[in-house]
């Protein structure tokens, strides 16, 4: 039963907070569905009573009438609120839920290890995850809120009934038991696989959708693309099966709850007449008895949904639980001897997929204040070794250390919120006449003071909003709001126009001497700000010269232009 | 309940209509077999009223359980029926989508996103099921249903009837309401949820940024912050929402209760008018009791299904907007050229008056371009970026055709006839070649049959496993690295006798752009290449550059 464990889990943290609010829901759900049942029963009890008193005219008068039409009129209203409270209720607790769990899965994910993993997934993976966050819903929404409403109504018809007669509440307690939660389970047990089945067509369509588009010239030349459609429509004959094996299983259940309900109701009909000629029930009790049998099943079927997607429910669980398992704390990178800004000594570091290992004892020192730009091809090594200096990595053996710092990436991470949560990302107690100073200081201001919202303007996914040089201009006010001694610049100007990325780079090239630069870089207008030049190859430094030195600007000269 | 004009149904829709209909037709005739079950448990009850006792409900017992049996089965049939044709409704709608977007020129400007586009239609085409399936059937449900229901209780009382026709009004009333609300619900939900999303996968991707800014806590803070905000918005407008289907809910509810209550008064003799035969008696009095709620179900099931109405139809547009005609089509679209293993030698080039505008653009970006290559010839296109260096290799290449004047390749004239054909004996090497998820040896191969990837794997990319799995997007693949998968593809086939390569050498470093030019002309050996370019270096190793005016 390991496949559904990660229901148990999903569970427990939802039960672990705001436990209130999930159980108003159920209770109002529970509610409705039994004023529902009592309405008809009362309004059948209530006909039946008159019909009789009414046809022997002389016990029409004793007979009460207000308060069973009272009562008629009180469950029509409590139903229609309890209704309405369920619906906020549910939906209300649903998206809390979501919004907690989204927030613990971003702290998972921030311990290191997951959350790197994580980003070198392709972004069909991330879609998947939110997929999955989704389909969690599914477990309190549609079957723990029907599921608890199902099993109230069942007890408290059959408690009811059992007043009249205790065998007739007991046999309608197990007949309403029995195919209510049987059918059900069943249902999510026959369909486990298929759900799995048809979660893995619908990513197979959408991936296969993605290459017919973005890969649509490489397959045309290569005579390929009316295959590529096939595939994808291959995948979408998949998922067409799929749905109609669910849709058969979901058939056969919706007729088992027909075909119970039925014999219920013509069981309950058989029995009331026997408990009436036994003279142990009236006949407008009788009346009752049918209604109620009529409508008590009713709940159940609400949870052939939530057991068709029981399968895919448990899958996503299974999938998040690694992340929702708590936090990890991710590398601390330590503080660097005194005089230094960053130093790394005998690192060993093997990325977990490689035979070799990339750096076999690797070692570098930058002072403080100095500027150093790391040089070399692409897949030297570069990038690993900023990921180390961040923590982002853990070497196998050696040493990392590095001072406080302030990066600026290939691409500028700037988020979706607006320009304020941008910047305060850097220093979370920076008022606003720091952020001002610090948007002065990298000459955006004046475009941040045209902006009719200022420091309150949106900016969309990854920045949008803002041109390029923009961007990278409000990455750098960022960078001088953290107040780190140590600066890692990767590829800063990489992809800006060559104004935008002159401009930058000489403003980088003036600021006060007591920041290190530790830049990564091919070109050779980004390693001009360094006084120092190391060449990195297949993981190994392989020259360094000092800005003076003989072969300093030959090793410019070298790099590209652009 | 007026709505804006929708465009006329897409023919994959269309062809599902009838069967969708008898479908309805026949959950709608299960809905109404509840008319005879409810007359048969009225008579059950008024037999034992009347002293029967067990011998009078055994036979109304054992009809009411077959009713049933049937009912259940018209339904089941029913379900299917409609489940088979709105799937493969849903199937034709996304093969037509597909073929659309395999139509469209790679130049096309109005071409989608892929991600956008594979959304579309996957996931949202999803909500196009319940739609034909909940919507569509509840649509006719609650034009059918309630009408012979109120019939039936007409034959008994026109009182009831009065009473359900009252309360029925106000029911379309609030249905508008909540069409109006319901629609603002579920597109709020739907950006909630989305918006939720957004976010998370936001700071996720940032995450390296966060960490670095020792800002973990602050954002999943703030994460908690904006989801707990967007909650409250979404609740606000919920519970408006969700206000007017009370309304509904009301209705119905009001209505079954006032007739209990009139029926109850009216046996009584309090109420003694209302009916045809003066006093109604237990059976009839029963038998519009229990039509009462089926009277005002398919009403409350159609108010639930809004939701997928909206959802359906926006799915449905989307996969509109997929298969809308193109801008600019593909010539020799649809089909795969029959493989051909055949080696072609290097093929001469002769492009005259060439003109090309990027849809209505006012200036054309090629304006009268004409160009000679000869077999075997290497060429630069040479030129700042803007100056349709790119455009010309594509129209080269058969992905779109000009608005004017001729290209051919060898004796054949480029056409929407010859092209699919002649793009066989092209290799183009795009600047961004795609990574397809799969092996390496898959990716040069792209299921060409016969097609030897280990060769040019070994000379391309030879410190490289061809079993290794690269991922989307170029998962593991340096610049160079993709670049020599896009090269590797192009030579796999011995069919190609051009070479087309746009701007390959662009964002590598210098010593990568070294390398890889040297791979492209060993690649183009014994075949005419064409280069557009503005990196002088590359541009110098070329027999000829063509400078492409401004």
């Amino acid at each position: 039963m390991s496949r559904w464990r990660g229901l148990l889990d999903v569970l427990r943290l939802f039960l672990s907070g705001r436990r209130g609010r999930l159980f108003l829901g159920a209770v109002l759900a529970a509610v409705t569905v039994l004023a529902g049942v009592a309405l008809l029963g009362l309004s059948g009890w209530f006909i039946t009573g008159t019909a009789l008193a009414g046809a022997g005219a002389a016990i029409a008068h004793s007979f009460d009438v207000f308060r069973p039409s009272a009562g008629i009129r009180f469950l029509a209203l409590t139903r229609t609120a309890a209704r309405y409270g369920e619906r906020l209720a549910t939906h209300d607790a649903t998206l809390a839920l979501l919004a907690a769990l989204r927030e613990r899965l971003f702290r998972g994910y921030a311990g290191s290890g997951a959350g790197r993993s994580l980003l070198a997934r392709p972004s069909r993976l991330l879609f998947r995850l939110t997929a999955e966050v989704d389909a969690l819903d599914n477990l309190y929404l549609r079957v723990l809120v029907p599921g608890v409403a199902a099993l109230v109504t069942a007890l408290a018809t059959g408690y009811g009934l059992g007043l009249l007669d205790g065998r007739l509440g007991l046999g309608l307690l197990l007949a309403l038991l029995l195919p209510g939660l049987g059918l059900p389970i069943a249902l999510a047990r026959a369909a486990e696989r298929m759900a799995r089945r048809r979660a893995s067509a619908l990513e197979a369509l959408r991936a296969r959708g993605i290459d017919v588009v973005a890969g649509q010239a490489d397959l045309l030349m290569a005579g390929r693309l009316g295959a590529q459609v096939a595939a994808a429509m291959a995948a979408e004959q998949r998922l067409a099966r799929a749905d109609d094996e669910l849709n058969r299983m979901e058939t056969t259940a919706t007729v088992g709850f027909s075909v119970s309900g039925t014999l219920i109701l013509t069981a309950a009909l058989v029995a009331a007449a026997g408990l009436v000629e036994a003279s142990t029930i009236s006949v407008p009790q009788a009346a009752l008895v049918l209604l109620v049998a009529m409508a008590a099943l009713e709940p159940f079927a609400a949870l052939r949904r939530g057991a068709l997607e029981l399968g895919r429910t448990a899958l996503a669980a299974r999938r998040l639980a690694p992340a929702l398992e708590g936090e990890r704390r991710p590398p601390r990178v330590d503080v660097p001897p005194g005089g230094k800004a960053l130093c790394l000594r005998e690192v060993t570091f093997r990325h977990p997929s490689a035979a070799e290992p990339l750096f076999a004892g690797l070692s570098l020192d930058v002072a403080c204040g100095e500027r150093v730009a790391l040089i070399g091809p692409s897949g030297a090594g570069k990038s690993t070794l900023l990921a180390l200096l961040q923590g982002e990595a853990a070497p196998q053996s050696g040493e990392v250390a590095a001072a406080r710092r302030a990066v600026l990436g290939q691409r500028t991470e700037l988020f979706q919120d607006n320009l304020r949560g941008n910047l305060l990302l850097a220093n979370p107690q920076a008022d606003d006449a720091r952020l001002w100073r610090a948007l002065e200081e990298a000459q955006l201001a004046e475009v941040v003071r045209a902006l009719p919202q200022g420091l309150d303007t949106p900016l969309g996914e990854g920045g949008a909003g803002l041109s390029g040089g923009q961007r990278r201009r409000l990455a750098l006010a960022r960078m001088l709001l953290r107040d780190a001694p140590l600066w890692l610049l990767d590829e800063p100007t990489e992809g800006l126009d060559a104004a935008n990325a002159k401009a930058i780079l000489t403003w980088i090239k003036a600021r006060p001497r007591g920041i290190a630069i530790f830049a990564v870089t091919h070109l050779r207008r980004e390693a001009e700000i360094a006084d120092r030049l190391l060449r990195l190859e297949e993981g190994r430094l392989v020259a360094g010269w000092r800005r003076g030195e003989p072969g300093f600007d030959a090793a410019l000269a070298a790099l590209r232009p652009d | 309940m007026s709505r804006p004009p929708r465009p006329p149904e897409p023919p994959a829709l269309a062809a599902a209509a009838p069967a969708l209909h008898r479908a309805g037709l026949l959950q709608a005739a299960a809905a109404l077999l509840w008319v005879p079950q409810a007359a048969l448990l009225a008579l059950a009850v008024a037999r034992l009223a009347r002293g029967e006792g067990m011998a009078g409900v055994l036979v109304p017992a054992a009809l009411l359980g077959l009713a049933g049996l049937l009912r259940a089965a018209l339904d089941a049939m029913g379900g299917r029926m409609a489940f088979r044709a709105a799937r493969s409704a849903l199937a034709g709608l996304r093969h037509d989508a597909l073929r659309a977007l395999a139509a469209r020129s790679p130049l096309d400007a109005g071409r989608p996103a892929s991600g956008l586009a594979a959304a579309a239609l996957a996931e949202q085409a999803e909500a196009v099921l319940p739609y034909l399936l909940r919507y569509r059937p509840a649509r006719l449900r609650a034009v059918l249903v309630p009408l012979v229901l109120l019939l039936a209780v007409v034959t008994q009382s026109w009182m009831a009837a009065l009473i359900l026709l009252f309360a029925a009004p106000l029911i379309p009333l609030s249905m508008a309401l909540v069409g109006l609300r319901a629609k603002e619900a579920s597109e709020a939900q739907m950006l909630e949820v989305g918006g939720m999303n957004a976010l998370l996968l936001d700071r996720l991707r940032g995450l390296p940024t966060i960490r670095a800014f020792d800002a973990v806590e602050a954002t999943a803070g703030r994460l908690r912050a904006a989801a707990e905000a967007l909650r409250g918005r979404t609740m606000a407008v919920l519970r408006i929402a969700f206000l007017s289907s009370a309304a509904l809910e009301l209705f119905s509810a009001l209505g079954v209760a006032m007739v209990a209550v009139y029926v109850g008064f009216h046996l009584l003799g309090m109420l003694p008018f209302g009916t045809w035969s003066g006093w109604l008696g237990l059976g009839p009095a029963l038998f519009v009791l229990l039509l009462a709620p089926a009277f005002f179900d398919p009403l409350r099931d159609l108010a639930a299904a809004w939701h997928d109405r909206a959802a359906g139809e926006a799915a449905l547009e989307a996969l509109a907007r997929l298969a809308a005609a193109p801008t600019l089509a593909l010539p020799g679209a649809g089909v795969d050229p029959d493989p051909s293993t055949a080696a072609t030698p290097p093929l001469a080039l002769a492009v005259s008056a060439l003109v090309f505008r990027h849809g209505a653009a006012a200036r054309p970006v090629l304006d009268g371009f004409a160009m000679q290559v000869a077999a075997g010839e290497r060429v630069a296109l040479f030129g700042p970026s803007g100056c349709g260096k790119s455009t010309l290799l594509a129209l080269l290449a058969g992905l779109a055709l000009p608005e004017s004047g001729s290209i051919a390749l060898g004796e054949v004239a480029l056409t929407a006839e010859s092209a699919a054909v002649l793009r066989g004996r092209i290799a183009w090497v795009g600047q961004q070649p795609h990574v397809f998820a799969a092996s390496l040896r898959d990716n040069v191969r792209l299921g060409r049959a016969g097609l030897d990837a280990a060769a040019p794997i070994a000379r391309l990319l030879p410190a490289h496993d061809p079993a290794r799995r690269v991922g989307e997007g170029g998962l593991g693949l340096s610049g160079g690295e993709t670049l020599r998968l896009a090269l590797a593809r192009a030579i796999a086939a011995p069919t190609v006798g051009v070479i087309l390569a746009d701007e390959p050498t662009a964002h590598l470093d210098r010593a990568t752009a070294a390398d890889a030019t040297e791979a492209l002309l060993a690649a183009a050996a014994g075949r005419t290449l064409v280069v557009a370019t503005h990196d002088p270096v590359l541009a110098a190793r070329m027999d000829r550059i063509v400078r492409m005016p401004a």
